[in-house]
């Protein structure tokens, strides 16, 4: 037990003495939070504090003369309890002017054969083109229309399975309307609401430091690989120690490191960027199931890579793809399946929880999240027992 | 190979008695390539052994057993009377293990990274910083005891590998080519420390492929090639093995004829050349001889200008055994 301390804390203090765990865990990552959410903020505000706060949006749609499902879709987003919607039906071309000029905030293309083409089982393809400086109102109708086209998708298989072959075509919009009426709202609200409780900036701001939290962590753990190149892994394993007790302090560092800057991180964004996460308790809840993600993470990067140098890349590329994909730079709004997956990078995860706790939930409502990130600690911690270590010398 | 102390072999208990390290049978194989081939050798307090092999002859791989970085795939391993292995950890308390690659932290200053190897050997408080000091001296480093070691010359970290190793006073000090890529102070520094330590009553395993340096420090020397100990003893013994013997050229003014006859009645003196005014001898071990011959010569009424000692050398031994120069 003294040997894990004595390792921990030698390590400790040479990363503080290494500029570098500074710059990545505080620096760089505060001075993007900062630089980012200025960018963000000098055009309209775009916070969404809750559904009351929501603008009409108005949309210009060209849908092909006695097309049922397109005519289905529109009067499904008509339809929609959180958003006043007004749709105007116009030419293809006229639409595009509008959403162009800014009189529309969306246009919305329904191809020719549309109906058709679900009822075959293709998928429908719908494009939309977005007016500049639109909120988070039309991102959400943008998701609305995603979830409805993929209901009439799954509702053209299932009504195709039924009548093996022959789809009537009566049957198909009635599954596809109530599909479109009730089910996409409905899960809509229910995946999306919390996160959205987050600012633009605090969107921003839990992002940034759920990004740079896998590379402080990198600091703990991924010296596992560069001890083993100064020669000292070698002569660690010489000494009398348990062997558990060397991966255990790198772990233990990587968690000191990763908490502290993300604690900073999410305090800089608190008291100088205005964003309010909500409670401290859940919020600490929060950052101690990523952090637990994010240094078992780092073990699978430490069992692949031969070098340090390769510790590095594999680590700078998987917070940045994992950043990305969590919104660390801009909003990301997909639907469907794919949208399933990205919930699971614990970066979206960790955002997800800070939604949850600005709008005021406490460690009970934090289920989801803290399961992804602590699921994910558990998924990576076995990866790297499982996997062979690339970089051993013997 | 015989060896009067090896007695007790059959009985492990005995075989270990007084021993620090006590290897038997050691192999281990890499894929197709055996390694090491069936390694014994015995090391008691205050012995130097040295390990003399070329490149790949499998040092460290014996080394890298012994101190339980590897496991063995066959034999056994004891020091002090317990059984060593990876999993062994109150054992590897008495082991210093001083890789044949540098080992420090570059950031930290000598003293810091000897202070953390020392507290994770257990030392604290007072102990452990007189033996700091007491070891910085000892490598002559105490002037730049507290720069980086990143900042460094080859030669300092090389000594401070070394000075990490022993630390914690071990009972076994194992040294796997230490001087190798260091300049000739530094070189004399690290013999010198060895030699030190030995003296203190340090049982020392020591790999090299500079045969005057297992020649200076070894007080017995195992030749290995091919991951086999080809033979073993003392340098004199090794020497006799191959049947070498050494040569006493003694050059001067006076009676060379009698003188040579006074010589030839000496019982370590085996035959006696003689050619113009210069008597070559040849002596079973010249270093024990020489004072008699010497003398002797003197006695006769000889007046010597010089005295010359060659002896074949562990190259010759080396050559003589595998067939092969130490270095390529
Ligand atoms: N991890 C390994 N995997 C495969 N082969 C190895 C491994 N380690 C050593 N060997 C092989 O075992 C043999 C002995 O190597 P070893 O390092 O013990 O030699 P050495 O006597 O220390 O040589 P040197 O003087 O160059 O340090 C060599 O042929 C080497 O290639
Ligand atoms: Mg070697």
């Amino acid at each position: 037990m003294r040997a894990l301390w004595i390792m921990t804390f030698s390590d400790l203090r040479l990363n503080l003495r290494n500029r570098s765990v500074l710059l990545f865990a505080l620096v760089i990552p505060a001075s993007l939070m900062t630089v980012l959410s200025i960018t963000y903020n000098t055009g309209e505000a775009t916070g969404l504090t809750g559904s009351q706060s929501l603008s009409p949006v108005s949309v210009a749609a060209a849908v092909p003369e006695g097309d049922r499902l397109g005519t289905t879709l529109l009067t499904a987003l008509t339809h929609l309890n959180d958003l006043d919607i007004d749709v105007e039906l116009t030419s293809a071309d006229r639409a595009r002017a509008l959403a162009g000029s800014g009189e529309a905030d969306l246009a919305l293309f329904v191809p020719e054969g549309f109906t058709d083409a679900v009822r075959a089982g293709r998928g429908p393809t719908v494009s939309t083109v977005r007016a500049d400086g639109t909120g988070a109102e039309v991102e959400l109708l943008l998701s609305v229309i995603g979830g409805t086209l993929e209901q009439f998708h799954d509702g053209a298989l299932a009504a195709r399975a039924a009548t093996a072959g022959g789809v009537p075509a009566a049957e198909l919009d009635q599954v596809a309307l109530q599909a479109a009426l009730r089910e996409p709202s409905v899960a809509f609200l229910e995946g999306r609401t919390s996160s959205e409780q987050l600012s633009a900036t605090g969107a921003l701001v839990a992002g940034q430091a759920g990004l740079f939290l896998f590379f402080t962590v990198g600091f703990g753990v991924l010296a596992l690989v560069s001890e083993r190149e100064t020669g000292t892994w070698t002569r660690l394993c010489s000494l009398p120690l348990r062997p558990w007790t060397i991966v255990a302090s790198k772990a233990l560092v990587s968690y000191v490191l990763g908490v502290a800057s993300t604690g900073v991180l999410l305090t800089v964004g608190i008291l100088l960027l205005d964003v309010d996460f909500g409670a401290p308790l859940p919020i600490a809840l929060l950052v101690l199931c990523a952090v637990a993600a994010g240094t078992s993470l780092m073990f699978v990067v430490a069992r692949l890579a031969r070098t340090a140098e390769q510790a590095n890349l594999f680590q700078t590329a998987l917070a940045m793809i994992l950043g990305l994909a969590g919104g660390a730079f801009f909003p990301l709004s997909v639907s469907g399946p794919l949208d399933a997956i990205l919930d699971l990078n614990p970066v979206a995860a960790f955002s997800r929880g800070l939604g949850i706790t600005s709008g005021g939930g406490g460690p009970t409502d934090l289920g989801a999240p803290v399961a992804i990130l602590l699921g994910s600690a558990a998924v990576t911690a076995a990866l790297s027992l499982l996997l062979p270590d690339r970089g051993r010398a013997t | 190979m015989s060896d009067g102390q090896r007695s007790g072999e059959d009985d492990p208990a005995r075989a270990s008695e007084g021993a620090v390290l006590l290897v038997e049978g050691l192999v281990r194989r890499f894929g197709d390539l055996t390694a090491v081939d069936g390694v014994g050798l015995r090391i008691e307090a205050g012995q130097t052994y040295g390990l003399l092999g070329p490149n790949g002859a499998g040092k460290t791989t014996t080394i890298s057993m012994i101190a339980g970085l590897l496991p063995a795939d066959a034999g056994t391993i004891s020091v002090l009377g317990r059984p060593m292995g990876p999993r062994e950890v109150e054992v590897k308390h008495h082991i210093g293990l001083v890789p044949q690659d540098l080992a420090i932290y570059p950031e930290l200053t000598a003293r810091e990274n000897l202070a953390f190897f020392g507290r994770l050997q257990g030392m604290r408080g007072r102990q452990l910083i007189e033996r700091i000091d007491e070891v910085l001296d000892l490598i002559a480093l105490s002037d730049r005891a507290d720069d980086a070691t990143k900042d460094y010359s080859g030669g300092m970290k090389r000594r401070l590998n070394i000075a990490v190793g022993l630390i914690h006073r071990p009972a076994l000090l194992i040294l796997d080519e230490p001087t190798v890529g260091v300049d000739p102070q530094s070189r004399n520094a690290i013999l010198r420390s060895v030699e030190a330590l030995s003296g203190e009553g340090m049982a020392v395993l020591y790999t090299t492929h500079y045969m005057e340096e297992a020649a200076r420090l070894c007080d017995r020397i195992g030749i290995i090639d091919s991951g086999r100990i080809r033979a073993e003893g003392t340098r004199s013994e090794l020497i006799t093995l191959i049947g070498g013997v050494d040569t006493i050229r003694l050059t001067g003014a006076g009676p060379v004829e009698e003188s040579a006859e006074a010589l030839r009645l000496l019982e370590a003196v085996d035959k006696v050349g003689v050619e113009g005014r210069c008597l070559t001898l040849t002596v079973h071990d010249a270093p024990t001889t020489v004072a008699q011959v010497v003398t002797t010569a003197a006695r006769t009424g000889l007046a010597l200008d010089e005295v010359e000692i060659v002896r074949p050398d562990l190259e010759s031994v080396f050559l003589h055994l595998t067939g092969k120069a130490l270095r390529d």
